[in-house]
């Protein structure tokens, strides 16, 4: 199986600081890969260079088998890639719709095309089952942290995207909220799309992903299938980069 | 030695096979059914002249197909003319809804029940009451094709009997029967146990849709199982069968209310998680387990432990399951779904240990997408089995 998204041997530096060495990782359509690592081990700094955000100093970016160039976002959101930050970069002042349709809002003539956008919104909403929103007209400041991440993920599916990478979205809920949010990341893959997660909460990990890749300071320490391993594997693949035959062998990748 | 079937037989089967597409699948056009059942396209439209003359379904045209050509005809299930009654009882709560053909909830009527013993005829009172509520409300011209409902306990297929109940506190009692008379629609209940109508739920419309071979495990104040085997629900000899809630994990372990010891439901059922956590004897059911765990979740380590033990032995039986029956998809539902989102790390690290590579390989774990109505979808799909099978026959009888 060909991944759907694949970076091969990425270099990063940030001035003298080199926090990407060499990294590898795929993610595959209807599956869930979850990247691991501590803080400061080059997470987040591996998906702005997938999202175009950082340009990277070495390495290639593939997908669906060919290698790409993204420069911005803008390239990384018509390849279909979509990322979901930490801070969701919603409007608190506009509502639902608004929010998912902004800056590619859809006009007829020189009107915006509320209704069509209104039912697309909808029909994304619903075919995620979202059932948590009432009313797609309001506004996302009267929304709670787990219908925000919903609304957020919504968006960047809204977009016919292939790829979802989402930055620790289950990290400011509460229990009932982040199981919510949980069968909707699952959902996203079973719906075919390839979902990288980000997540420090290893039962979050363990409860959706498919495989799980783990960076240590800056090098991919392993990327295993879920099903193998053992949760003190992961945690030790997290804190020394390496457990038993998996892992970095003197400091490097094999 | 039997003849082969009749041509009375292949229509009946077919009009079954027709309106399964339709119950299950919902609206579909013509044209989808007579290339989904193989059938040619004079044989599907006489059958759906059939179905639609008995009231079961009816003909549309589609609102906009986007091609060229004369659009075919859309067959949709005459879900608020054709219903059945399903009911669901549970360790604290009766359930009963009034679902449509194609499986819409129209109505849906719930209680609380106390913990305490098993009083059929108190029980059936309440269940037949709100069938009362819900008949009123019902269209002056819809039938009712079936009555089923949804048990914790093992219940005798033939006769609707629960044999034995442990969480119900029942013991040989004759449910169904008592039921039906008290209904007084002249129709059988069907009984069957809660968890295997969950499996078949999740099957027919959740998550394990289009899943041929699944196990779906139910939480509730023990642990119930419903496993699908090529498409089939194991039942076993009498109808006892997939009780995985007995499966030993731990001999010598927790004491079982079945009499047993470590069985999985001792071990991973709410009493197992409440005492461990130090909680038991205060608050009981469903929202004292999520207490559990949003506990943990808070950083709470006596929850944490708690819930890591539970995880681990939940993480045992399913790799048990796991190895015996090489599951598509296991399946949490009821309280297990919290468990398993709050635990994860351990049930899939006892999976990886224990369960063999070949079947643990490509094994989806799976939240219940039905979620509290499970158990009371899955009675529905029992009541419906009838009209299913031999539509017109049944729909006669209803109206006689």
């Amino acid at each position: 199986m060909t991944p759907l998204l694949e970076l091969r041997g990425i270099d990063k530096s940030f001035g003298p600081v080199q926090v990407l060495h060499d990294v590898g990782l795929s993610a595959y359509a209807g599956e869930v890969t979850a990247l691991v690592g501590d803080n400061g081990a080059g997470k987040s700094t591996l998906v702005k260079c997938v999202g175009g955000i950082y340009p990277v100093d070495a390495g290639q970016l593939l997908f669906d088998g060919r290698e790409v160039h993204v420069h911005s976002p803008r390239d990384a959101g018509e390849l279909g890639i979509e990322i979901v930050y930490q801070d969701l970069a919603l409007c608190d002042n506009l509502d639902i719709v608004q929010n998912m349709f902004l800056g590619r809002e859809r006009k007829n003539g020189l009107l915006l095309d509320e209704d069509s956008m209104e039912e697309l919104a909808e029909r994304t909403l619903s075919e995620l089952s979202v059932r948590t929103v009432k009313s797609i007209r309001q506004q996302v400041s009267s929304l709670s942290g787990g219908q925000r991440q919903t609304v957020a993920i919504a968006k960047a599916v809204l977009w016919n995207s292939k790829v979802v990478i989402l930055d620790e979205p289950t990290a400011a809920l509460g229990v009932a909220q982040t199981a919510q949010v949980l069968e909707l990341v699952r959902r996203l893959a079973d719906t075919g799309l390839a979902v990288v997660l980000i997540s420090h909460n290893m039962n979050d990990v363990f409860a959706v992903s498919d495989r799980i890749a783990a960076l240590y300071l800056g090098r991919m320490a392993a990327q295993v299938r879920t099903a193998d391993v053992t949760h003190a594997q992961v945690v030790e693949l997290i804190t020394s980069g390496r457990s038993g035959d998996l892992g970095l062998k003197n400091g490097v990748t094999p | 030695m039997r003849a082969g079937p009749s041509q009375e037989d292949i229509r009946r089967h077919n009009l079954g096979a027709l309106l399964r597409h339709v119950h299950l699948g919902g609206p579909i056009s013509r044209a989808e059914l007579t290339s989904r059942m193989g059938l040619n396209r004079s044989t599907i439209m006489a059958l759906t002249s059939d179905l639609t003359a008995a009231g079961l379904v009816r003909e549309e045209l589609p609102r906009e197909t986007g091609r060229a050509g004369r659009p075919s005809l859309v067959v949709r299930p005459e879900s608020a003319r054709v219903y059945v009654f399903a009911f669901d009882v549970g360790p604290d709560r009766l359930a009963a809804a009034r679902v449509g053909l194609g499986g819409l909830i129209l109505d849906r009527r719930e209680a609380v029940r106390e913990r305490g013993a098993f009083e059929l005829a108190e029980l059936t009172a309440v269940l037949a009451g709100f069938a009362r509520q819900m008949r009123r409300k019902a269209a002056a011209d819809a039938v009712c094709v079936g009555a089923a409902a949804a048990v914790s306990g093992g219940v005798r297929k033939d006769d609707g009997v629960v044999r034995f109940g442990p969480n119900l506190k029942a013991e040989e009692v004759p449910f169904g029967e008592e039921l039906a008379r008290r209904l007084g629609l002249g129709l059988p209940v069907s009984v069957g146990n809660d968890a295997n109508l969950g499996a078949l739920a999740e099957h027919s419309r959740g998550v394990g849709a289009a899943v041929r071979d699944l196990v779906y495990l139910h939480g509730d104040v023990g642990i119930g199982g419903g496993i699908i085997s090529g498409g089939h629900l194991i039942g076993g000899h009498e109808g006892y069968g997939g009780e995985v809630g007995h499966m030993v994990v731990n001999p010598g372990g927790r004491a079982c209310g079945c009499g047993s010891h470590g069985c999985l439901e001792a071990e991973v059922g709410e009493r197992a998680l409440l005492e461990s956590a130090g909680r038991y004897g205060g608050h009981q059911g469903r929202d004292s387990v999520r207490a559990v765990v949003e506990a943990a979740d808070r950083g709470d380590i006596v929850a944490q432990e708690a819930l890591k033990r539970v995880g681990d032995w939940l993480g045992l039986g399913v790799a048990n399951l796991v190895n015996i029956f090489n599951p598509e998809m296991v399946i949490f539902g009821g309280m297990l779904r919290d468990i398993y989102l709050g635990a994860a790390a351990q049930v899939r690290s006892r999976l990886a240990l224990h369960a063999m590579a070949p079947q643990r390989e490509r094994l989806r774990l799976r939240t219940s997408s039905l979620g509290d109505a499970a158990t009371l979808v899955g009675a529905a799909e029992l009541a419906f089995a009838n009209v299913l099978s031999d539509p017109l026959e049944v729909l006669a009888r209803a109206h006689a």
